[in-house]
């Protein structure tokens, strides 16, 4: 695995999203969302709840049908892939709510993230096992590999699942939502890892509410509301822009401020 | 040893034959496709051999071959229309089927023999060979019980979304899973005919669905060992204790309520629990990340802290 830094201006985007809509009926959960995501770089959403986040992360790995708009993911239309595909791509995600399988181990639910991306055989299983191995040790959850996640903390089931889908040694990471209900030291440890892995060249997108971790992780952010983007640029001017703000606390909180 | 087998050999025949069976209904339950529709391919393996060997003069094992590929075919020809169903209505559709093949087969004249079905097609089918058959589907389930594919398989069934987005093509399993049940659910109703040498539309009813889930609930759910352990209790029980005879229904009813509340693993499910905690006790709790754990990890500084270490450990290592 090579994954080189783009330092340059205009980096090269891994990821686009032209004029993306998904709507429910009447409600717009997505309401014509258009971005790209620069290789390499950490890439945060911003908005308050209900505004589009997690179902956009649902569109972008295809589990979500889109009402309208296209996706390319390194140059090539996806948008027709049945979800399945979506990680052969080298696209991998977690999820809001923890998702582990409670009945295996933590080693079994890392080496998942392998298993139907690497063929059959001796060679692949060794490679696999190495792979989540390092995963593991990565996200700091190797020395629970014999551990079943019910006996889990709430932050060690995050890591857990976190290194699954680093064991998918993917070329985007989509995190939704990855420090939820953990403390200011684990979300600190959460956080020098994704810049570990930017260091590598991974791209990430992540969900979040924590607005300073975003403003400390994020090499620029994408505020949304409605389902549509409001602001988009650097951390800090995104965090201070008066639309956002207004969109968090509401028009009355601003104009006090 | 010998004495006792032949004494007993019926009911050993017996109990295979229920687990083949069993099995059929197993596997797409492990797979989280809730179907019955082993029961009906039951019927339609069964019937086929049984045609085939008393009409058309076809050898014994040329007509437990073609009852069960006729089975697995059909199998999945319903997979592919109704495998998007779940739950209930995946299980309604699947009894409908299983029914539908019994009033095929009371309905079906001269061939099927109608409500008293087919006599006399008894096949040259020993207890060995039903017990090398037995191995040889135990075997391909004991396969995708473990591993990367049992992994995969209980992702399948636990989660589909999380499976899909690991990669997996749930689609793809569940209809091969309707192909595997009819297969091995053909090949149970064409030996246990041959064996017989009766089939009757009474064998292809509701009746079967409930000696299966009896079977599979009271053993357990998540592998063949299950169903064994299922299949040799609802066998031997009878034989056993000679008044649960009489009383079957209530007795079962009674057995799979008691599992049911009790031990939603069945036995083996009670069996690995008690396993894991034995284990779990002997293990100190929680475990400390063991200072030794830096060497092995490439790129890895001894010396750093442990959080620290364990994030970014292979930050420039070979990966």
């Amino acid at each position: 695995m090579s994954r080189s830094q783009n330092d340059s201006a205009d980096p090269r985007m891994i990821f686009e999203a032209d004029d993306v809509a998904v709507h429910f009926g009447g409600v717009k959960a997505v309401d014509g969302l258009t971005f790209g995501l620069p290789e390499g770089k950490i890439i945060g959403i911003l908005g308050p709840n209900g505004s589009g986040k997690s179902t956009l992360v649902g569109a972008i790995t295809r589990h979500v049908p889109l009402t309208r708009g296209t996706l390319k993911f390194l140059g090539k239309d996806y948008a027709g892939d049945e979800p399945h595909l979506v990680p052969h791509r080298g696209i991998a995600r977690t999820f809001q709510t923890v998702r582990l399988l409670e009945e295996r181990n933590v080693l079994e639910n890392v080496l998942l993230g392998t298993d139907s991306l690497t063929a059959g055989g001796r060679a692949a299983r060794r490679l696999g096992q190495e792979r989540a191995e390092q995963a593991m040790a990565r996200t700091g959850c190797d020395h629970l590999a014999k551990v079943r996640p019910d006996e889990l903390s709430y932050g060690n089931r995050r890591r857990v699942e976190i290194a699954r889908a680093i064991a998918m040694e993917p070329k985007l990471l989509l995190l939704d939502e990855p420090t939820a209900g953990m403390g200011r030291a684990e979300k600190e440890e959460i956080s020098t890892l994704m810049l570990s892995l930017r260091a590598e060249g991974l791209t990430q997108l992540i969900v979040e509410h924590d607005v300073q971790m975003m403003v400390d992780t994020c090499d620029s952010l994408l505020a949304m509301n409605f389902g549509k983007l409001i602001v988009e640029g650097e951390p800090r001017e995104v965090v201070r822009n008066p639309a956002v703000q207004e969109a968090y606390l509401g028009k009355q909180a601003v104009k006090h401020a | 040893m010998m004495a006792w087998y032949t004494a007993n050999a019926v009911v050993v025949q017996a109990t295979m034959t229920t687990l083949l069976l069993a099995l059929s209904i197993q596997l797409p339950l492990r797979v989280g496709v809730f179907s019955f529709a082993g029961v009906g391919c039951f019927g339609i393996g069964g019937y086929t051999a049984a045609i085939l060997y008393t009409k058309f003069d076809v050898d014994t094992w040329p007509a437990v071959a073609l009852g069960t590929l006729l089975a697995g075919g059909l199998c999945y020809l319903l997979g592919l229309i109704i495998h998007k169903l779940s739950g209930l209505y995946l299980g309604m559709a699947t009894i409908a089927f299983s029914l539908i093949v019994a009033v095929a087969a009371t309905n079906g004249g001269s061939l099927t023999g109608g409500a008293s079905g087919i006599f006399g097609a008894l096949g040259g089918i020993t207890n060995l060979h039903v017990l090398l058959l037995l191995a040889l589907v135990v075997a391909g389930l004991a396969i995708s019980e473990y591993g990367r594919f049992g992994r995969m398989i209980d992702t399948v069934r636990e989660d589909p979304e999380l499976a899909a987005a690991l990669g997996i093509n749930v689609g793809r399993y569940r209809k091969l899973t309707f192909l595997a049940s009819g297969l091995i659910g053909g090949l149970a109703g064409a030996v246990t005919t041959l064996l017989r040498s009766t089939i009757t539309p009474a064998e292809v009813n509701f009746h079967m669905v409930v000696v299966a889930l009896t079977v599979i609930i009271i053993g357990g759910s998540s592998s063949w060992l299950g169903a064994l352990i299922g299949a040799i209790v609802i066998t031997w029980l009878p034989t056993v204790l000679s008044f649960v005879a009489d009383w079957e229904s209530i007795i079962y009813g009674f057995l799979v309520a008691l599992a049911a509340i009790f031990l939603p693993g069945g036995v083996l499910g009670l069996a690995k629990d008690l396993i894991h905690r034995w284990r779990a006790r002997r293990r100190p709790t929680p475990p400390a990340p063991p200072a030794s754990e830096a060497e092995k990890i490439p790129g890895g500084e001894p010396s750093s802290p442990a959080t620290e270490r364990s994030l970014a450990s292979t930050q420039g290592g070979t990966s």
